[in-house]
């Protein structure tokens, strides 16, 4: 697949290398603006950025990349490339964790890393087991608009223009997403949350938790485009990535995000309104 | 009694659709569903012995049902077909019980009728075997709402079943890989619509389309059969063009309708020529050169603007030239009559039409799914009048409550009018959207959707004379429009 490098503003002389795996698969639910996301908040701060999509059969080696994205597919989908990603590109993959890569992995692709999916009738689909969770499916589907709050987020709020009123702790925690899924994730004791449901499912429906972190591997079940309404969370990926390549002092600029503030803002309304509308 | 059940049923529809009136609600549903309620065969018993056609797939389906019907009242046909949207058993029966009393009426002054029905793809595996079709069009499958209709070979199974269900000449789209799968076990039924080969792939070629940031998400990257990635010799748009599967050798067939046509000019502008052509019956666009004199050309104007719409065309002279084969009328219906009837064809509301108010236009394309969001910023970027875009993304159950479809879109490779305005429920993300696309913050007039008419008089008035304000609404958002319009701008409701 054809590689972009988007070094139309390269002031700040770094650069941030992210891995799409097969984003011409798994390509559900807008995945694909989390990729944008990133682009975009690394670009305007001068960084720039060398995207690699990868698909079956391509190489994947860990020391190429800063950032992998993974997002969810269809069932058939996902079936065509499990092989490649749990077999072939599996013990890289595997590597690149233990290494400390950043990943970002939605939905299908969160199910994907744990150890096995089983399904309804029983049978187990043997995953990539790179983090200590498995997944569960059964027959009710959690389709709906989701709030979370994640502890991690609290010191990224520095980022420039939030408006006294919404830059509050609170404010800077949230992370809204869209859900859409029939899997029921539990966590293993190396991994962590990554956040607290507010509103929503979550892993599981049970234990009001949502997604998991390991290392700097971060899951969640959050479609929606998950990263363009939480750019704290999309800075909290980047800088982990940069300063893992350029050392601990690397400081992430100040970047406004009073538009993705506006759209958060936006969507309170529409829920506070409530819907019921057919 | 079988018939008394059934006059029953349509007595009760009547009452309906008087109630709903008096009530000042369109009906265009309602009544059908009562009737086959009383009478679950009421719409077999209504199609029966009629020619029936119907046109289904997820994108184009009532642009092109609306080109049949034009084109059909041209040559000289009654035409009863059903009201955009009202595509499920109910809409249907609903329109097939009001159309009795023309279609009574031209049978018996010797007319010719003819019913052209737009349906679901989804309730086409259960209601084609009462419309009992003679014709039957598969226009594409693209994505559509995924959490609601399900993945798209489950959409394509349930398509299968209705075209087993009938006899139907089947018309296919020979540049959908996933539509044109349905050729096989039925090949003798099956003819083909496509684009040209050879335009598509000269296109490629000198009009290589500006690439986005990343590509959007595709629905059919590979063979569905051995899972082998497609090849493509030249492509169209989304998944459409000339694929072939290097492992199984699956490839698209060649068309036996298709259409020439040159992107030295928008097909988004008015009075677009493109040359239709016919290679005829039992032979394709391969056998077709351009001193072939089997093969009939011609060029026509493409009445509705936009690259999609030139397959929808196409879709619509083949399925007229293919029922005037079936129903032995070849003399009102040749290639010829059909494709110049194709050229007076109107614009509807939603679908292009252009409204003028006071020195200014506006125009309304509901966008539901990917595709049809990406076609539409595609054309809003090549007309030459677009002087502003007004945006409107509610997420009601009609329209599924998930947008985040709006993400799939490459946003990346359109340029944007000057002007763009964003309203609906949802216009925090779809401001988002167009941000993370780069159009700057202050061009982006984004407004909740309470405020939706302040901000249509707003962009209105900010379009310059002789311009047009293209509005693209989804589709709970464009049936607040549509009332709006009525309102403010004392445009006249369809249905009354």
């Amino acid at each position: 697949m054809t590689e972009v490098t988007t070094a139309n503003v390269n002031m700040s002389g770094k650069e941030i290398r992210i891995c799409h795996m097969y984003p011409d698969l798994l390509n559900l639910y807008g995945d694909r603006g989390n990729v944008l996301s990133l682009i975009r908040r690394a670009e305007l701060r001068g960084i720039s950025v060398k995207l690699v999509p990868i698909s079956i059969g391509d190489e994947f080696d860990p020391k190429d990349y800063d950032i992998v994205f993974l997002g969810g597919g269809q069932d058939a989908e996902q079936n065509m490339i499990r092989k490649d990603f749990v077999e072939v590109k599996g013990p890289k993959v595997k590597e690149a964790i233990e290494d400390g890569v950043v990943f970002l992995c939605i939905c299908g692709g969160y199910q994907m890393l744990g150890k096995y999916y089983q399904e309804h009738d029983g049978t187990k689909i043997e995953c990539l087991g790179a983090i200590d969770v498995y997944t569960v499916g059964e027959d009710v589907r959690y389709i709906q608009d989701t709030v979370y709050e994640a502890d991690f987020l609290k010191d990224e709020g520095g980022t420039g223009d939030v408006s006294a009123s919404q830059g509050s702790d609170v404010n800077a925690c949230r992370l809204y997403g869209f859900e859409n899924h029939s899997g029921r994730t539990y966590l293993g004791d190396s991994v962590k949350p990554m956040a607290k449901v507010i509103e929503g499912a979550g892993n599981n429906g049970k234990d009001g938790y949502e997604g998991a972190i390991y290392h700097n591997v971060y899951c969640t079940y959050s479609h929606g485009s998950f990263l363009p309404k939480n750019p704290r969370m999309t800075d909290h990926l980047l800088r982990l990535a940069l300063k893992r390549r350029y050392g601990e002092e690397f400081e992430l600029s100040p970047l406004d995000m009073s538009g993705e503030e506006f759209a958060r803002e936006a969507l309170l309304k529409y829920k506070e309104k409530g819907n019921t509308a057919p | 009694m079988a018939s008394l059940r059934y006059h029953f049923a349509i007595f009760c529809a009547k009452g309906t659709k008087f109630a709903l009136n008096l009530m000042g609600r369109g009906a265009t549903t309602l009544p059908g569903k009562v009737a086959a309620k009383i009478d679950p065969k009421i719409l077999a018993k209504l199609c029966k012995d009629r020619d029936c056609l119907t046109i289904t797939g997820t994108n184009g389906k009532t642009t092109t049902t609306h080109m049949i019907t034009d084109i059909f009242r041209n040559c000289g046909y009654e035409v009863v077909t059903n009201v955009s949207g009202a595509n499920l058993l109910s809409g249907v029966t609903t329109s097939m019980i009001f159309g009795l009393k023309n279609m009574k009426k031209a049978e018996k002054e010797g007319r010719k009728v003819i019913c052209v029905l737009e349906t679901d793809e989804a309730a086409f595996g259960k209601i084609a075997c009462q419309i009992m079709p003679k014709v039957s069009v598969v226009t594409n499958l693209f994505r559509d709402q995924l959490d609601r209709f399900g993945e798209l070979s489950h959409t394509r199974e349930l398509i299968a079943k209705g075209l087993d269900s009938c006899e139907a000449e089947i018309l296919l789209n020979s540049d959908d890989s996933l539509v044109s799968e349905l050729y096989k076990g039925r090949e003798a039924r099956t003819s083909f619509y496509g684009f040209s080969e050879r335009a598509m792939r000269e296109n490629n070629e000198k009009y290589p389309g500006k690439s986005g940031l990343l590509p959007a998400s595709s629905d059919a990257e590979y063979c569905t059969g051995c899972k082998e990635k497609y090849t493509y010799t030249a492509r169209s748009f989304g998944h459409l063009g000339a694929f072939a599967c290097g492992k199984c050798g699956k490839k698209r067939v060649a068309p036996r309708f298709f259409v020439e046509y040159d992107l030295a000019r928008n097909p988004a502008n008015e009075g677009y020529e493109m040359t239709l052509c016919d290679a005829g019956a039992g032979r394709s666009e391969s056998d077709a050169t351009t001193e072939d004199t089997v093969t009939t050309r011609k060029v026509v104007k493409l009445p509705i603007p936009g690259t999609h719409n030139m397959y929808n065309a196409m879709a619509a002279v083949s399925a007229c030239v293919r029922m005037g084969e079936k129903m032995g009328d070849t003399k009102n219906l040749s290639f010829d009559q059909a494709a110049a009837a194709l050229e007076h064809v109107e614009a509807a509301f939603g679908r292009m039409e252009k409204i003028a108010i006071g020195s200014k236009k506006i125009c309304v394309m509901l966008v539901k799914n990917p595709v049809g969001l990406d076609r539409a910023l595609s054309l809003v970027a090549g007309a030459e009048d677009a002087d502003g875009i007004y945006m409107l993304l509610n997420s009601n159950i009609a329209d599924g409550k998930d947008v985040s479809w709006i993400w799939d879109v490459d946003f990346e490779s359109k340029t944007f009018p000057k002007k763009v305005y964003v309203s609906g429920d949802r216009y925090g993300d779809m401001m988002l959207r167009i941000l993370y696309s780069g159009v700057a913050r202050e061009r982006i007039d984004a407004q909740p959707m309470e405020v939706c008419a302040e901000l249509l008089d707003r962009a209105i008035s900010t379009t310059a004379d002789g311009k047009c304000l293209y509005i693209l609404p989804n589709y709970t958002s464009m049936l607040a429009l549509r009332s709006i319009l009525v309102k403010r701008y004392h445009l006249k409701d369809f249905w009354k």
